[in-house]
């Protein structure tokens, strides 16, 4: 029932004159979004949230 | 008169019964389950507590349960049947087989819903107090399991009805490509099969034998990680069905068309071929097993990332094709022309936006050594009430919008209550999502009714918890309403009289049709083969050694039945139980109603 | 099929994305030494946890220099020890065992944190380098008390830790009619692997005691104490044995004569 009631003029787009070029423009976003969230995540909530697990395996061999 | 309408019932009137029927029962869940969400974020944030916090979990088990398997799944069974008929136009090969499998689903998750629900009295020997994921040594009821079993074989047969009725298109069209919204529903059912086969196994081989007493005992680690072979790709069947209207109906009421049919089916492939082998992301936490098996686990749920990502472009890129359409332009200016005022529409666009956060959460989830700082946190929980709380509820809430006049034969109540109820699931979610993630960050457990401890308390370096737990409440509140405004509509528009000016029957057409996608795409059997390579590559090497480790039926442990072992701290909390009681009878014979009414 | 430009470019992105994500997470694991709970230890029965080496007496235990490893257990609804006390600048293995249902033991605002499932151990090695004090969740659902179950760990400045552990034997009543003294036997255990310096003080009655004792590393010294019990009189005497911070005390009673003069031949 979407478009039943709206009134805005159309004008039909076909496939090779369409470029998306404002959803690449909005994706790019995104992606500089993921890529700062992630390396925040990871370098600042994540590994500095210490103590984190290490080299569990090691350690028991180093009996004095 | 009904001449110059063309709507659903009118081309397929046994099929909108039976379409209509999986409706209100998904509608039925999702009040159910809305109702124990509210009083759980009441209870958790201490707010409001009316309920004695043993009972938490039975409320946490009944809104788990009712939203995420029975609010989901019977929409999906809608839809998917919607699909199927709309586009192979034709009927189902047998309504009386359509409605079997219904009642079957009906009837399981009834069981399952008294087990649950049972809980809330003393006076029945009764509960299921195991949460969605019910892991052992934990036991429900039989009942529990076997409502399950029932529902998910109603599913399997759903599956069957399609395909056959697809083979019967087949028959008579050889040469056609499989018609989109076919192919969708065909991929996502054979993902679903071999899926749910984890968790057949894990209910069938030992935890309804052994919640009957045929067996002693269950290794935990193996029919927890039965669960997860489950566990991951139901998320993807909660999933798909959105992913289904973004592509087929999103298109066209933003007023253009699906910007690559190829691509789509290329998605719906990679859904298929990825989806289970990466339940082990889930148990990276999981001591017996190895950190190769976890490793493998997280790049096989990494590349799942990329049928999202490619999903995300070409919803997108087919709004911006219905914007430009409709007059818009510049870099961000189309996103003004789009159709705001049409509820179906944002509450889809809403929906998608909030799943590209949800993406994100996501990628944590599935890393592996991070897992660390986020595993059973409240993180998880503002994670998935993104993704099947919001991609998938708040698309499922907008489509019904359209939906509903097309297989009542009635006009929407009211387009304006639908547009706020949309809008208000969207900064509600956005309150309770946010304040969980953060939440999560500081150590703040998932599933647990008072999240306040003795001997220490969260730290939180920006904000405090006491205002995390009120933008929780405030975002719980807000989703209530939502609730109310969207029952309201459900209700009002089954009120309403015949409408003769329904929009017709139809989906978006594709700029970029099935013409240009390469045949092997819909060769269906090839892609099974190479899931179910990848699924044997992925999980058979994990079962052996957690089968080789632990036994097959475990170690010597005793079951753990919630109900009989909580006896001397439920008589600790005596008083304030009279009120749960009273308050637990009513929900009984709500849900015997339930029982009686399906 | 065709794709369109800014697809394939978005395409290519989504999949440095993905390499990115992988690479992140192998950069933590290798060259961060960042591991995963695994599978390197056996299976273990939960019903014997009580007779098990390590799980029998949940503890912790001195391996290194500063290294040390905590053997805990996860139950409805607590965790053993509780709390955990460990040094600072030390490297604690934990080893984490479920006795009933599948719990978790994770230490809030850390990123310690792991199942533990009835049957497996799970294994994880950390750095304390601070002191502080953590609290320990439970993060599983574990059944209707679930919200009650926490712990503490407890990471102590060097100068205030130790495993020493004070234990005192002594008589209730001691008759005057054999000459029998009244005796304190005391073992002074040092669980660490450095020896302990330290001073043994014990007082019965009036009379006091001192003595300056090495204690070596993992072993235990044992010394007794004891006074004439006619020196004490007849009646109630308290008497107390001091080391470190640890105080045993009690109350001998000095008789005239044993009623049973049965089992109680300790000279």
């Amino acid at each position: 029932m979407g478009q039943a009631t709206d009134t805005v003029e159309r004008t039909e787009i076909g496939h090779d004159e369409f470029d998306p070029i404002g959803t690449l423009a909005l994706i790019m976003v995104y992606f500089a979004i993921l890529v700062a969230l992630w390396l925040f995540m990871y370098f600042v909530e994540f590994l500095g949230n210490d103590p984190t697990v290490t080299g569990a395996v090691v350690p028991v061999v180093g009996l004095i | 008169m009904s001449e110059s309408r063309n709507a659903y019932i009118d081309a397929f009137p046994a099929e909108a019964k039976v379409v209509r029927a999986a409706f209100y029962s998904s509608f039925l869940a999702l009040a159910l389950g809305g109702v124990f969400g509210i009083i759980q974020t009441l209870h958790r944030t201490d707010v409001f507590r009316f309920i004695d916090s043993t009972d938490y979990y039975t409320v946490l088990t009944a809104h788990g349960v009712f939203l995420v398997i029975s609010f989901t799944i019977f929409f999906l069974v809608g839809i998917f049947t919607w699909a199927i008929t709309t586009s192979l136009d034709r009927s189902v090969k047998d309504i009386r087989f359509t409605w079997g499998w219904y009642s079957l689903m009906a009837i399981g998750i009834t069981l399952t819903g008294v087990a649950i629900l049972a809980g809330f009295t003393d006076s029945i020997d009764m509960s299921a107090d195991v949460l969605f994921t019910f892991y052992a040594p934990l036991q429900g009821h039989p009942l529990f399991y076997i409502g399950l079993v029932l529902f998910i074989v109603g599913t399997w047969l759903a599956g069957a009805d399609w395909f056959r009725t697809w083979w019967a298109w087949k028959q008579e069209n050889p040469d056609e490509r499989i018609p989109l919204p076919t192919f969708m529903v065909l991929t996502t059912m054979l993902m679903w099969y071999i899926a749910t086969l984890g968790v057949a196994a894990s209910v069938l081989l030992f935890l309804l034998p052994w919640s009957l007493g045929l067996i002693e005992t269950v290794n935990p680690l193996l029919t927890r990680t039965l669960f997860w072979f489950f566990g991951h790709p139901i998320v993807y069947f909660w999933l798909m069905p959105a992913y289904m209207m973004w592509y087929i109906m999103l298109p066209k009421v933003s007023g253009g068309k699906l910007f690559s049919d190829p691509l789509a089916r290329v998605v719906f492939v990679l859904f298929l071929i990825l989806s289970v082998p990466t339940g082990i992301h889930h148990q990276y936490l999981d001591p017996g097993i190895a950190e190769g098996f976890k490793f493998i686990a997280m790049t096989n749920t990494m590349f799942l990332l990329l049928p999202s990502l490619l999903t995300a472009f070409t919803v997108v890129a087919s709004m911006e094709h219905g914007a430009r359409q409709r007059g818009g332009e510049g870099y961000f200016g189309w996103l003004k022309a789009l159709p705001w005022r049409d509820p179906v529409f944002t509450g889809m666009a809403l929906a998608g936006l909030m799943f590209a956060a949800a993406g994100f959460s996501g990628m944590i989830n599935a890393g592996m050594n991070i897992n660390y700082l986020v595993h059973n946190t409240f993180w998880v929980v503002g994670h998935f009430h993104l993704t099947v709380g919001t991609a998938v509820a708040l698309t499922f809430m907008a489509v019904t919008y359209w939906f509903l006049p097309q297989v009542t034969g009635k006009a929407l109540w009211n387009r304006s209550v639908a547009l706020g109820q949309v809008v208000l699931w969207f900064l509600g979610m956005t309150f309770m999502s946010n304040a969980m993630h953060r939440g999560g960050l500081l150590g703040i457990p998932r599933r647990t009714a008072e999240p306040q401890y003795d001997g220490f308390e969260f730290e939180a370096s920006v904000g405090s918890v006491a205002e995390l737990d009120a933008q929780i409440a405030l975002g719980g509140i807000l989703l209530t309403l939502s609730l109310v405004l969207f029952f309201a509509n459900v209700i009002g528009t089954a009120l309403n009289g015949r409408s003769d000016t329904l929009p017709d029957n139809s989906y978006a057409e594709t700029l970029s049709g099935p013409e240009d996608a390469p045949k092997v795409l819909d060769n269906l059997k090839l892609w099974t083969i190479i899931a179910i390579i990848l699924v044997i590559f992925a999980y058979t090497f994990p079962l052996l050694s957690i089968i080789d480790r632990g036994g097959l039926f475990g170690p010597d442990i005793n079951p753990f039945p919630v109900s009989i072992e909580t006896i001397p701290m439920l008589a600790m909390a005596l008083e304030g139980y009279t009120t749960a009681a009273v308050a637990s009878a009513g929900e009984f014979a709500q849900a015997t109603l339930l029982g009686v009414i399906r | 099929m065709n794709i369109h430009t800014y697809e394939k470019l978005w395409l290519i992105a989504a999949m440095v994305l993905i390499v990115g994500f992988i690479a992140t997470i192998t950069y933590g694991s290798v060259a961060l030494g960042i591991t995963m709970v695994g599978d390197q230890e056996d299976t273990i029965e939960p019903r014997e946890l009580s007779e098990d080496d390590r799980f029998g007496e949940p503890r912790v235990e001195q391996v290194g220099e500063n290294e040390y490893e905590a053997y805990v257990v996860a139950r409805t609804f607590m965790f053993q020890p509780d709390p955990i006390e460990i040094p600072e600048n030390s490297e604690v293995t934990f080893y984490v065992t479920a006795r009933d249902v599948i719990h978790s033991f994770s230490v809030a605002g850390t990123n310690i944190n792991t199942m533990a499932i009835p049957g497996e151990i799970a294994t994880m090695t950390a750095e304390f380098d601070e002191p502080g004090e953590y609290g320990i969740v439970c993060n599983e659902y574990c059944g209707s008390g679930h919200h009650n179950m926490e712990g503490e760990l407890h990471v102590l400045p060097e100068d205030e830790f130790d495993l020493t552990e004070l234990s005192v034997e002594a008589d209730d009543e001691v008759a005057l009619e054999d000459d029998d003294e009244v005796t304190l036997e005391i073992a002074v255990e040092n669980g660490q692997l450095e020896d302990l310096e330290t001073t043994i003080e014990a007082e019965i009655g009036d009379e006091t005691f001192t003595e300056d004792v090495t204690v070596e590393g993992d072993s235990t010294y044992e010394t007794t104490v004891s006074v004439d019990a006619a020196d004490l009189g007849e009646g109630d005497h308290d008497w107390s044995v001091t080391v470190d911070d640890y105080e045993e005390s009690g109350t001998v009673t000095v008789v005239d004569q044993l009623e049973d003069d049965g089992g109680d031949d300790d000279e």
